[in-house]
């Protein structure tokens, strides 16, 4: 009976595990595998699969006149809407952890952005700075504080950074309820002790606060790097990547290679460069984050 | 453990058979109603509704289609023009290809060797039906590998009241253009812009056409060869990129679309803008009510005026999984038949404001529509995209980089030179 029950405890994980490996490897592993085989391939305009490329398509990817301006721009993108939305959602957290009036209802609205489907956030956005005849400009004549309309995407600099600060917009409220976990599960105890110990509110934040929510912070982050280097709608809907490449990240510069150009080969390859990218990225920062909470 | 061995195997075994069944399966038994895979662009908000819905007197295509022929039946899509190229082509490298397929290109399906040519499923009586014209431009290799399914002209449009107010004449060259665009904007302020461009990736190979076909240039010369740098192309462009630089066009050529601009014409916001023939209908559909009027696009001092005409094909894919090939063949005539009946087919391009692809249609159409006749003469002397040549989608995408990136300052002349000799190799 003993050895039945040792049995059945050894193999009872996999039995649970079983439905989560098989969803992952048809849905993940699997399509994995095929991008990468696709890497290696000549595929024609049509889309058929000719034979074996070696690495061309991965020199076409690298070689293409526009991969540099696509990279900085991604990097660029990762780095602002992450780096600030991470900034501006802690604060929002920090505020939203306090106690006042109408709590809730803040807490409710601040969610919001992120509920919203993100073509619909993007469109809604890009009415809003259509060039002189956007609702920006209305209200800002309506308000008389303007007397002239102004157009708010004059150059490509201006539209790429009106993109980011979408992407931040819908960033924050992702970044304010996982920190905002982190900081409600803080016992007031540790700042009971740190006001006994004469620490200020700088103090405390840094010292408890920030070491305390670090787990959820770097949750987020990991998740954000991901979801953001991923991110298609905002950049497509609102620029579509013109003028010339100038506003393209990897993700919406793959997609107009593979669909528009018919490059599906390079298009597979910079798929590839980009999901190679993202592991190394995550890690580090993983590797990092996790080596200074040991340390704690 | 053993008893899990087995019943992997056992479940193993039943999955490879049923595999196995399904391998040796072909399509579509001698007796049984054959069913053919059709992907139907969506040219505007009737369209979906018409094959679909009940747009087609009170019933749709599909219905009055099968009833007409039992032993076909119709697995129709409606897909939009911005996921039509997507679609298509997420299903050919799935070995899923359509039996039938309504899209603007075809010559990199032609040269793959996908398509059925058009005499394997086209009735005579049909095929004669086509302008003649329209059919060469489905030619590779002396063979026909696509019927048109309609086609559109462009024109410029200019609001009258505005031309009335400012006191000028429409313009028919690039001169006249200029100090048209100069006294609109004088005029108004800067509250009005001028003149329209759209260098999107919708729709910026049009614009490359719009000004070079009005140089004596164009994609190809007299012997069919790339010509995109040509003298006539770089000065074309230039004249276009200039007109964005001296502030008379739309603030971002590379990112409004047709359709901003035909808006933005509706609203009273744009002096002149290039649109299609069906731009009457887009307006009246948005509830626009505008006066205006229309003339032949702007051309250099002493070059030929040129018009830009966009068609649109039908064509087969092969399959081979099909035992028999005949009956598959003659179900597809039989979709073209149905389609191009005169009652569908015309009741099909009026509804949405295109113009023709076959004959027998234009009798009717010329009685209901009295601007239809001067229409089908703009078309008579349109130039079509050189979409039978295999580089045409590298040319299409290339102009629209250079046209955007001599927005941004480039230079014309080797940003067209780069193209050309990335085409020519």
């Amino acid at each position: 009976m003993n050895k039945v029950l040792v049995q059945r405890k050894k193999w009872e994980p996999y039995v649970w595990l079983l439905p989560s490996t098989l969803l992952m490897t048809i849905f993940v592993v699997f399509p994995i595998f095929i991008v990468f085989k696709l890497a290696f391939s000549k595929i024609s305009k049509a889309g058929v699969v000719t034979g074996f490329a070696g690495f061309d398509n991965f020199v076409a990817a690298v070689k293409d006149p526009a991969f540099g301006t696509v990279m900085l721009n991604t990097l660029i993108w990762v780095v602002a809407v992450v780096g600030l939305s991470t900034i501006i959602g802690f604060a929002v957290a920090m505020l939203l952890n306090s106690k006042f009036h109408g709590r809730k209802i803040a807490r409710s609205i601040v969610v919001f952005p992120w509920a919203t489907s993100l073509v619909i956030q993007a469109s809604v956005w890009n009415y809003i700075i259509k060039y002189e005849y956007g609702n920006l400009n209305n209200l800002l004549l309506n308000l008389g504080i303007i007397k002239q309309a102004i157009n708010w995407r004059s150059s490509y600099h201006i539209e790429f950074m009106w993109e980011c600060g979408v992407g931040i917009f819908v960033t924050i409220p992702f970044v304010a309820f996982c920190v905002l976990a982190g900081l409600q599960s803080i016992d007031a105890a540790y700042y009971e002790a740190a006001t006994v110990d004469g620490a200020g509110a700088w103090k405390k934040l840094r010292h408890v606060t920030i070491p305390l929510v670090m787990p959820s912070l770097t949750v987020s982050t990991v998740l954000n790097i991901i979801y953001v280097f991923n991110s298609f709608p905002i950049i497509y809907t609102i620029t579509k990547g013109a003028p010339a490449n100038k506003t393209d990240t990897i993700v919406t510069f793959l997609y107009m290679r593979a669909f528009y150009d018919q490059q599906k080969g390079p298009a597979t390859a910079l798929s590839v460069i980009g999901f190679l990218i993202l592991c190394i990225v995550s890690g580090i920062y993983m590797s990092i984050t996790m080596r200074s909470e040991e340390n704690l | 453990m053993k008893k899990l061995t087995v019943a992997i195997l056992i479940v193993a075994l039943a999955m490879g058979s049923l595999f196995a069944q399904g391998a040796q399966e072909t399509k579509a038994a001698a007796a049984e109603p054959i069913t053919l895979d059709v992907i139907i662009a969506q040219y505007g908000p009737n369209t979906q509704n018409w094959f679909l819905g009940n747009g087609l007197n009170g019933s749709n295509f599909v219905k009055l289609f099968e009833a007409a022929n039992p032993d076909v039946k119709l697995n129709l899509e409606v897909v939009s023009w911005n996921d039509l190229y997507t679609v298509v082509s997420t299903r050919i490298s799935n070995n899923n290809a359509p039996d039938i397929l309504n899209i603007d290109t075809f010559a990199d399906y032609a040269t793959e060797g996908l398509l059925l040519p058009v005499k394997d499923y086209c009735p005579d009586e049909l095929y004669k039906d086509f302008f003649p014209s329209f059919i060469d431009q489905s030619v590779i290799d002396g063979t026909v590998w696509a019927v048109p399914d309609l086609a559109s002209a462009r024109t410029m449009y200019y609001n009258a009241d505005m031309f009335k107010e400012v006191g000028i004449e429409v313009p028919a060259t690039w001169a006249e253009l200029e100090e048209a665009c100069q006294a609109i904007l004088d005029y108004y302020g800067g509250n009005v812009y001028p003149w329209g461009i759209d260098m999107t990736t919708d729709e910026g190979q049009a614009a490359f056409t719009y000004y070079t076909w009005n140089n004596e240039g164009g994609f190809v010369d007299k012997n069919n060869n790339w010509a995109l740098n040509s003298a006539e192309n770089v000065e074309a462009i230039k004249f276009a990129v200039d007109l964005y630089k001296k502030g008379y066009t739309n603030p971002s050529p590379a990112t409004q679309t047709r359709y901003d601009l035909q808006d933005m014409f509706g609203a009273g916001k744009l002096a002149m803008v290039i649109a299609p023939n069906q731009l009457p209908t887009y307006l009246a559909d948005k509830g626009y009510k505008i006066n205006y009027g229309t003339a032949v696009i702007p051309a250099n001092e002493g070059k030929a005026h040129g018009s830009t005409g966009i068609m649109d094909r039908i064509m087969a894919f092969k399959d081979d999984s099909y035992t028999d090939q005949a009956k598959r063949n003659a179900a597809i005539g039989k979709f073209l038949s149905f389609f191009y009946s005169k009652d569908v087919y015309t009741g099909w391009v009026s509804m949405e404001g295109f113009l023709p692809a076959v004959s027998s249609a234009v009798a009717s159409l010329a009685a209901s529509d009295p601007s239809f006749s001067a229409w089908l003469a703009v078309l008579d002397s349109c130039q079509f995209y050189p979409t039978a040549k295999a580089e045409w989608i590298d040319v299409k995408q290339g102009v629209i980089q250079v046209e955007q990136s001599a927005l941004e300052g480039g230079d014309v002349k080797a940003l067209l030179d780069a193209l050309q000799a990335k085409v020519s190799k």
